[in-house]
């Protein structure tokens, strides 16, 4: 595979309070893959994603990216460098347009026109947030939130595509919807960190994937590979 | 009461409640960008109206640290309400970096952020008291220029005159309101300072220096009450250092009433209250207060989260 990483994560431990979420963990992904990160509720998934984006805080380990040590930015630097994170709980912003979200989306980014094209690309992909443009994102179902968490990722540039949990508390059918959407997006050349409790959809679209179990990865592999692993089926496929 | 008097007291109303209104927008930022009450808010008002006093190039009494003590400067009223302004919203940057910055790093109870802000007014007051003294200081009759006392907006065999100060302070309130809610609601900066009022962390992942807007907000909030003590302190007086103070809690009463955190509310609070405070019979005119705060209580029995609040129910 590619020998240059984008994302390196070496030995790294977060806390919260006395509590240790990760313990000394390493995660590598290269241009242009889709990796997933699966495990349990509470094994640190989530704690994984909010460390790269900054959110929550290293206290051991670093955290590299196009070789650039971001272990110390701030949330808000990160994004400039073309990360973004679409965090668990959609967190849409309730009381502004879904217009609004996705020029929120496009922040550090200063070209109206180019925005404006963006916006239309992502009412091409998400078909039902165009029909919902001016409604309040707060008004929206909980599928069509999860949309606008994604698109309103996308809206930076991303290269590399945080996703936390893009299934929870949603319907099948709008599940596999979302799904299509995301195998699609890495035609586009972004780099996705996709963090999933349903750990046989996720590693259907991954490259390769990583499990999680409390705190520590015991487990990475090709994700075809992971899909056939006795230890992964019992666990997480059942 | 005739129809002259009727109109004189709308008027009236509209003015002072349009003053209410720009200062309780001040709360109303920060309350919605930080979940907390500034107390110090009343005591940047009283900054303001000196600051304003000062640029003007008017002296300051004998009892104070700068007794006698005049700028060599005198700006035109607009020109130092404008800076005098600027420099309040200054001041409650200052505040905000002093007293709410490290609460919040330390993240702190809200409750020891809001007895933090009480400190900073009585720090404040007595600074002003220590400074300039305790006496009232009236701006100079040549204050507004060329401008005539007052305004007929009846018919010259119907006057209705109204003082020409109260109608400069309604267009100017006005127009701060306007401009307010366009750069909040329709600039992509505003959009921004709402985001990181809706949720802070979210803003930061969409690239959003909550800090930065935090900082904003404080400034445009002091600016606001700067401007409100300057409208004030020119068309009555300042009433010394603890002049803010009452117009603090009457700015509670106007955010309460229309709803906390609600730009619109705070308008509309505001304009009530002045309105209501108005018709108060002259007789009465020293019971104003208790009626403002009557309005204030009947609002939170028969509707707690104000005229244009969202309701206090969180939604899941």
């Amino acid at each position: 595979m590619q020998e240059i990483p984008l994302l390196e994560i070496q030995g790294l431990s977060v806390h919260y309070g006395g509590i240790q979420a990760l313990q000394a963990i390493d995660l590598t992904i290269y241009p242009g893959e889709v990796v997933t990160l699966i495990g349990s509720n509470g094994a640190g998934k989530s704690t994984t994603l909010r460390a790269i984006s900054r959110i929550v805080n290293a206290h051991q380990g670093q955290i590299l990216y196009n070789h650039e040590n971001i272990t110390r930015r701030r949330p808000h630097e990160v994004v400039k460098l073309g990360i973004a994170h679409s965090p668990e709980g959609r967190r849409v912003l309730s009381r502004q347009t879904v217009l609004d979200n996705l020029e929120l989306g496009a922040y550090t980014r200063s070209s109206r026109r180019s925005i404006q094209s963006d916006i239309e690309q992502q009412f091409r992909l998400f078909p039902r947030l165009a029909e919902r443009k001016n409604q309040l994102a707060g008004t929206l179902s909980g599928g069509e939130q999860q949309m606008l968490a994604i698109a309103r990722a996308l809206m930076s540039r991303p290269k590399l595509l945080l996703l936390d949990e893009p299934s929870l508390g949603l319907a099948p059918t709008i599940v596999r919807e979302i799904f299509t959407i995301i195998q699609n997006l890495r035609e586009t050349g972004v780099t996705i960190l996709l963090v999933e409790q349903n750990a046989n959809l996720a590693l259907q679209i991954a490259d390769r994937g990583y499990v999680l179990e409390t705190g520590c990865i015991t487990l990475f592999n090709k994700a075809s590979e992971l899909l056939k692993d006795d230890r992964v089926r019992q666990a997480y496929l059942g | 009461m005739n129809l002259t008097v009727f109109l004189q007291n709308v008027l009236n109303g509209l003015s002072i409640g349009s003053i209410y209104a720009i200062f309780a927008l001040g709360y109303t930022l920060v309350f919605s960008i930080l979940g907390i009450i500034n107390f110090a808010h009343g005591a940047v008002f009283t900054l303001g109206a000196y600051f304003t006093y000062m640029l003007m190039g008017n002296a300051f009494g004998f009892n104070g640290l700068l007794a006698n003590l005049a700028l060599p400067i005198r700006l035109p009223f607009v020109l130092a309400l404008f800076f005098g302004s600027i420099a309040a919203g200054l001041v409650s940057v200052l505040i905000e970096r002093l007293a709410f910055c490290p609460l919040r790093r330390k993240k702190a109870d809200s409750l020891l952020t809001v007895v933090s802000s009480l400190g900073v007014a009585v720090v404040i007051v007595n600074l002003i008291q220590y400074l300039v003294g305790a006496e009232i200081y009236t701006f100079p009759p040549d204050t507004y220029g060329t401008l005539p006392p007052a305004i007929n907006f009846g018919t010259e065999a119907n006057p209705i005159p109204i003082r020409s100060v109260q109608v400069v302070i309604f267009v100017v309130s006005g127009v701060i309101v306007s401009l307010l809610t366009y750069l909040i609601n329709a600039t992509k900066y505003g959009k921004a300072m709402r985001a990181v009022a809706e949720d802070p962390t979210t803003a930061s992942l969409l690239g959003i220096d909550p800090d930065r807007f935090i900082v904003l907000t404080f400034f445009v909030s002091g600016f606001l009450g700067g401007l409100a003590g300057t409208l004030v302190g020119s068309s009555v007086s300042i009433a010394g250092p603890y002049f803010g103070i009452g117009f603090g809690l009457k700015g509670l009463a106007v955010i309460v009433l229309g709803g906390l955190g609600s730009i619109p509310g705070a308008v509309v609070g505001g304009l009530t209250i002045g309105l209501v405070e108005a018709f108060v019979p002259g007789d009465y005119s020293a019971y104003k207060d208790a009626v403002a705060f009557g309005i204030l209580f009947i609002m939170l029995l028969v509707r707690p989260q104000g005229l244009l609040g969202r309701s206090l129910v969180q939604k899941v």
